[in-house]
C-alpha cells in the first residue's frame, strides 16, 4: 500500500501542498484532479521521491520511502508531465539505458523492448534519434520505459499528452488492466472523462488542499452531476460560458 | 533644435525597427546568440553582453602583456637602443591575426546550428503572411550584422592597445595612426575571413550532401576545424621567425595558411614586407573575395535545400541500422562493468561524448592542443639529427604518449563538467542511488578506456621497434601507471554522473586548481620522461619510480578516506559556496 500521511510542501514560505493524506491500495487506480497550480505536480514529485516533503511522509508498505529510496524506486514506474529525454539517443538506446539501470537481465530486456516497441507502433523508428520524434512518440517511449520492468506502483502525470487516438485508447485499457492485476496506479490528469473512465477513486486538489476524495461514483453523487460538472463546481468559481462570450466579443471589436 | 533632430531620428528608427523585416532581423540575431540547434536543447546561455566581453578579453590581455616587451625603459635596460618597431612587431601582429581568426572561427563553429533558420523558425514564421524570400534576407542581414559585431568586438582591444604599445617607442603620432589603421584592417579582415571560411566549409557540405549524411559528418568536420584553429594558434610563435628566414618565394604550404596572407597584406601596406611576405600578401584579397562569394552561394543553396524543405524532413524516415554489440563489448560489459549503474551509465557517457556536438568540440579543441604539444615534442626529439632509435627513447621522444594521456584525461575531466540536457536528468535522479559511490569508478573507467588501447596498440609496438621490448614494456608500464594515478588525482571529490549536473560555480580554489594542472603537466610529461631516459641507461634505476607512484597513490587515497559521507553523495546541482555555513546542530 502507498500512503501519503499529512504531506505538506512549502517553497520558501509559499505552501504548494498542505496536509495531504490518502492511501492507495493494490488494485486501486487513484485519479488526481485539479486546476493549474493546485499542487498536482508537487504531489507527484513527493510520491516519486524527487522532492522531500516539508512535513509528513510517503510510506510504501509501512516504510517511509525516504529511508530507502533506491528500493522504493525499483517498484516504481513513472511517466512525467514533460517528455524530457536525451535527444541524441535513439528510442532503443534510451530504453536499453533504463532497462540496464533497473538491473533487468540483458536478453529479457531486449525481448521486452522489442515487443513493447512493436505494440506501441514505434518499432520502425527505434533506431532514429529521439530528437526527431514527435511529442506523442516521446510520450510512448516514456510509457514503455515506465512499464517495461513490471513495477508495483505506477505514477502517471498527464500520460495522454500528445498521444494519438489509438495509443490513448490502448493506454486507457492498459491502466484498467494494471488495476485489475493488483498494481497501484496514481493518475494525474486534466482530462476528466479519462479519469472518470479509468480511475476507481478520485482526489481533487485546489490551491494545495484536498477538497474532495472518494470513489468516482460517490463523487458524482455529491451533486448528482457528471464528474465534469462536479469538478467545476468544486474547483472553479468562474462562469465559463460568460468568459467564452467575452472572448468572442473582444475578437469582434473593430479598430477605432 | 538639435534635441528635435535627435528625437526625430529616434522616432524614425523606432518606426523602422518595428517593421516586420527588422523585427525578424532582431529575432534572428537573438537566436544566433542565444538559441538554435535542437528544439529542446538547453544550451549554455551566457547572455549577449557576457559573450561579447569574453570574446574581447584575450586581445586586450595580450596587448597589455606586451607593454613589457615594447617599454622603452625596459628595452634600454636590456641594451636594445635601436629597434625597428615594424620588424619587432611582426611576430606579435601575426599572433593577433591568428588569435582573431581562431576566436571568430570558433564562434562560427559554436553557433553554426543557430546561423541558419531552424525548424522552430519554420514552424513559427512560415505560417505567417511573410514570404520565404523575406526570411532569407532577414537572416542574411542578421548573419552579416553578427559577423561585423564579432569582428569588431574580438579586435577592438588589440586594435587600440597594440598600436599604442608599439607606438610608445615613436615620437610621431602619425606612426601610431598608420600602424593602428593597418593593424585594425588586418585583424578585422582576418576575423571576417575566418568566419566565412568556416561557413563555406560547413555550408559546402550542407549544400552538396543529403541532409542526413550532412548531419552525421557535421560534428567531425567541426571538430577538424577546431583542431585546425588550435594548431594555427599554437604554431603562431614559430611561424613569423620561419617566414623571416626565407630567402625569396615562400614554400607552397605557407600559401595554405590564410594568416600568412593577412600578415603579408599588412606588411605590404606598411611598405615593410620582404619578397616572401609580398607574395603571400597578394593572396589576401582574392582569397577574401572567394570565401565571401562561396559563402553567399552555399547560404543560398543551403537555405533552399534545408529551410524550404523542413516540412518534408520532419516526417522523414529513420535509419533502420542498429549498432550491434560486438563480442568485445559483451566481454567488457560482463567483466569490466559489474553493476547495472556502470553498465547503463558507461554507455550513456560514451554516447554523449560522441554525439553531443558541444562536448565533441571542446574535446577536439583540447585534443588539438595535445597533438600540437606532442608534435612539438616529436620535432624536438629529432631536432639534433639523432638517429630514430635514439631520438624516440630520448626524454622528448618518451614524453609523447605521456603528453597525450595527460591531455586526454584532463580534457575528459573538463568535459564531464559540461551538462547536457539538464531537464532530462530526472531519469537519473529517479533511478540512481545517491549513497552508492559509483560515479568515480565509472569516470575512471571511461578515462582509462580512452587511453589504454592506443598506448598498447600504437605506442608499445613503436617503442619496441625503436628501443627494444624492454624499454617499450617499461615505458608502457610507466605511462599506464601514471595515467591511473592521474585519474585518481583528477577524480578526487568527483560525485556526479558526467553531463547530468549543472555547471560548477567559480570557487576561490579554481585558480589553485588551474595552477595545479600546469604543475601536474610539468611533473607528468616533462619530469617523468627525463627520469625515464636517465633510468633506461641502467634499468635498475627504474626503482626510483616506486616511491613516486606510492606517493601518487597515497595522497588521493588519504583524501578520499577522510571524506565524510555527505561529501561523497551523488549530486545533480552544484551549490554555490556559502559565505556562512549553518551547522544545524539542533536538527
Amino acid at each position: 500500500m502507498l500512503e501519503a500521511v499529512h504531506l505538506t510542501k512549502r517553497y520558501a514560505s509559499l505552501p504548494a501542498v498542505q496536509d495531504l493524506s490518502f492511501a492507495l491500495r493494490p488494485g486501486e487506480v487513484l485519479g488526481c484532479l485539479g486546476p493549474n497550480g493546485s499542487g498536482k505536480s508537487t504531489t507527484v514529485k513527493m510520491l516519486t521521491g524527487l522532492l522531500q516533503p516539508t512535513h509528513g511522509v510517503v510510506q510504501f508498505d509501512g516504510h517511509n520511502i525516504q529511508d530507502n529510496l533506491a528500493d522504493y524506486r525499483k517498484s516504481l514506474g513513472y511517466v512525467p508531465e514533460e517528455p524530457n529525454l536525451y535527444p541524441y539517443l535513439t528510442g532503443w538506446e534510451y530504453l536499453e539505458l533504463i532497462g540496464t539501470l533497473r538491473g533487468m537481465a540483458y536478453w529479457n530486456m531486449q525481448r521486452k523492448i522489442n515487443s513493447l516497441l512493436e505494440l506501441f507502433s514505434l518499432h520502425p523508428h527505434r533506431h532514429a534519434s529521439i530528437g526527431s520524434y514527435s511529442k506523442g512518440m516521446r510520450q510512448r517511449i516514456l510509457l514503455i520505459a515506465a512499464i517495461m520492468d513490471n513495477p508495483e506502483i505506477f505514477i502517471f502525470d498527464e500520460p495522454l499528452s500528445g498521444l494519438d487516438v489509438t495509443s490513448a485508447l490502448i493506454f486507457k485499457n492498459l491502466v484498467q488492466a494494471l488495476g485489475q492485476q493488483g498494481k497501484l496506479v496514481f493518475y494525474c490528469s486534466h482530462v476528466l472523462e479519462v479519469v472518470e473512465k479509468v480511475c476507481t477513486d478520485v482526489l481533487i486538489l485546489r490551491k494545495g488542499v484536498v477538497i474532495a476524495q472518494d470513489s468516482v461514483a460517490n463523487i458524482g453523487q455529491i451533486l448528482g452531476q457528471s464528474l465534469e460538472n462536479t469538478f467545476l463546481h468544486l474547483v472553479d468559481d468562474v462562469d465559463t460560458m460568460s468568459v467564452a462570450r467575452d472572448i468572442v466579443s473582444i475578437m469582434n471589436t473593430k479598430a477605432a | 533644435m538639435i534635441a528635435g533632430v535627435v528625437d526625430e531620428i529616434f522616432r524614425r528608427w523606432e518606426e523602422h525597427s518595428q517593421r516586420p523585416f527588422w523585427r525578424m532581423v532582431g529575432l534572428f540575431v537573438t537566436r544566433i546568440f542565444r538559441g538554435g540547434g535542437d528544439l529542446d536543447a538547453e544550451g549554455l546561455d551566457l547572455g549577449v553582453g557576457l559573450v561579447l566581453t569574453l570574446l574581447a578579453l584575450p586581445g586586450g590581455f595580450v596587448s597589455i602583456l606586451l607593454f613589457e616587451k615594447y617599454g622603452t625603459l625596459l628595452q634600454w635596460m636590456r641594451g636594445a637602443t635601436n629597434i625597428d618597431p615594424f620588424a619587432s612587431a611582426v611576430p606579435d601582429e601575426y599572433f593577433f591575426i591568428t588569435l582573431s581568426m581562431a576566436v571568430t572561427g570558433a564562434v562560427a563553429v559554436w553557433r553554426w546550428d543557430a546561423i541558419l533558420p531552424d525548424r522552430r523558425d519554420y514552424m513559427t514564421l512560415v505560417p505567417l503572411p511573410i514570404s520565404t524570400r523575406t526570411i532569407f534576407f532577414a537572416n542574411l542581414v542578421a548573419m552579416l550584422f553578427l559577423v561585423g559585431l564579432i569582428a569588431i568586438d574580438v579586435n577592438v582591444a588589440s586594435s587600440l592597445l597594440f598600436p599604442l604599445v608599439v607606438g610608445a617607442t615613436q615620437s610621431a603620432f602619425f606612426f601610431f595612426l598608420r600602424f593602428a589603421a593597418v593593424h585594425a584592417l588586418g585583424v578585422v579582415l582576418a576575423s571576417i575571413f575566418s568566419f566565412f571560411a568556416v561557413f563555406s566549409a560547413l555550408g559546402l557540405g550542407m549544400a552538396v550532401l543529403p541532409p542526413s549524411a550532412f548531419k552525421k559528418i557535421s560534428p567531425y568536420v567541426r571538430a577538424l576545424i577546431v583542431f585546425y584553429l588550435v594548431t594555427l594558434l599554437c604554431t603562431s610563435f614559430a611561424l613569423p621567425d620561419f617566414l623571416r628566414r626565407l630567402p625569396g618565394s615562400p614554400p607552397a604550404w605557407t600559401r595554405l595558411l590564410p594568416s600568412c596572407w593577412v600578415l603579408g597584406f599588412c606588411q605590404s601596406l606598411r611598405g615593410h614586407a620582404d619578397p616572401a611576405l609580398v607574395a603571400l600578401g597578394r593572396l589576401a584579397l582574392p582569397g577574401f573575395a572567394t570565401v565571401i562569394v562561396v559563402s553567399f552561394c552555399v547560404y543560398t543553396v543551403g537555405y533552399q535545400r534545408h529551410f524550404i524543405r523542413i516540412a518534408e524532413m520532419i516526417e522523414g524516415g529513420s535509419s533502420q541500422r542498429a549498432a550491434k554489440k560486438s563480442r568485445l563489448g559483451l566481454w567488457f560489459d560482463r567483466w569490466m562493468l559489474q553493476t547495472p549503474f556502470q553498465k547503463g551509465c558507461f554507455r550513456f557517457v560514451s554516447k554523449t561524448l560522441f554525439r553531443s556536438e558541444s562536448h565533441c568540440l571542446v574535446l577536439a579543441g583540447i585534443g588539438g592542443l595535445g597533438l600540437v604539444l606532442a608534435s612539438q615534442a616529436l620535432l624536438s626529439a629529432f631536432e639534433n639529427g639523432e638517429p630514430a632509435g635514439k631520438a624516440m627513447v630520448s626524454a622528448e621522444g618518451l614524453s609523447i604518449p605521456l603528453v597525450l594521456a595527460f591531455v586526454i584525461i584532463l580534457g575528459l575531466r573538463v568535459v564531464f563538467e559540461i551538462p547536457v540536457e539538464l531537464r532530462s536528468n530526472w531519469i537519473f535522479r529517479l533511478m540512481l542511488n545517491a549513497e552508492k559511490h559509483e560515479c568515480e569508478p565509472l569516470a575512471r573507467k571511461v578515462m582509462l578506456v580512452t587511453v589504454i588501447p592506443w598506448v598498447l596498440l600504437v605506442f608499445l609496438p613503436i617503442y619496441a621497434y625503436f628501443g627494444g621490448w624492454m624499454v617499450a614494456c617499461l615505458h608502457t608500464l610507466i605511462v599506464l601507471t601514471w595515467s591511473l594515478l592521474l585519474t585518481d588525482a583528477v577524480l578526487i571529490r568527483f560525485r556526479k554522473l558526467p553531463f547530468t549536473c549543472s555547471f560548477p560555480v567559480f570557487q576561490q580554489h579554481s585558480i589553485v586548481t588551474l595552477l595545479g594542472c600546469v604543475f601536474g603537466f610539468f611533473l607528468f610529461a616533462v619530469v617523468t620522461p627525463q627520469l625515464e631516459s636517465w633510468a633506461f641507461v641502467e634499468p635498475v634505476r627504474m626503482i626510483v619510480f616506486v616511491p613516486l607512484a606510492a606517493v601518487g597513490w597515497y595522497v588521493p587515497h588519504h583524501i578520499r578516506q577522510n571524506a565524510i559521507d555527505v561529501e561523497r553523495e551523488l549530486i545533480f546541482e552544484e551549490a554555490p559556496a556559502r559565505a556562512v555555513e549553518v551547522l544545524q546542530l539542533g536538527d
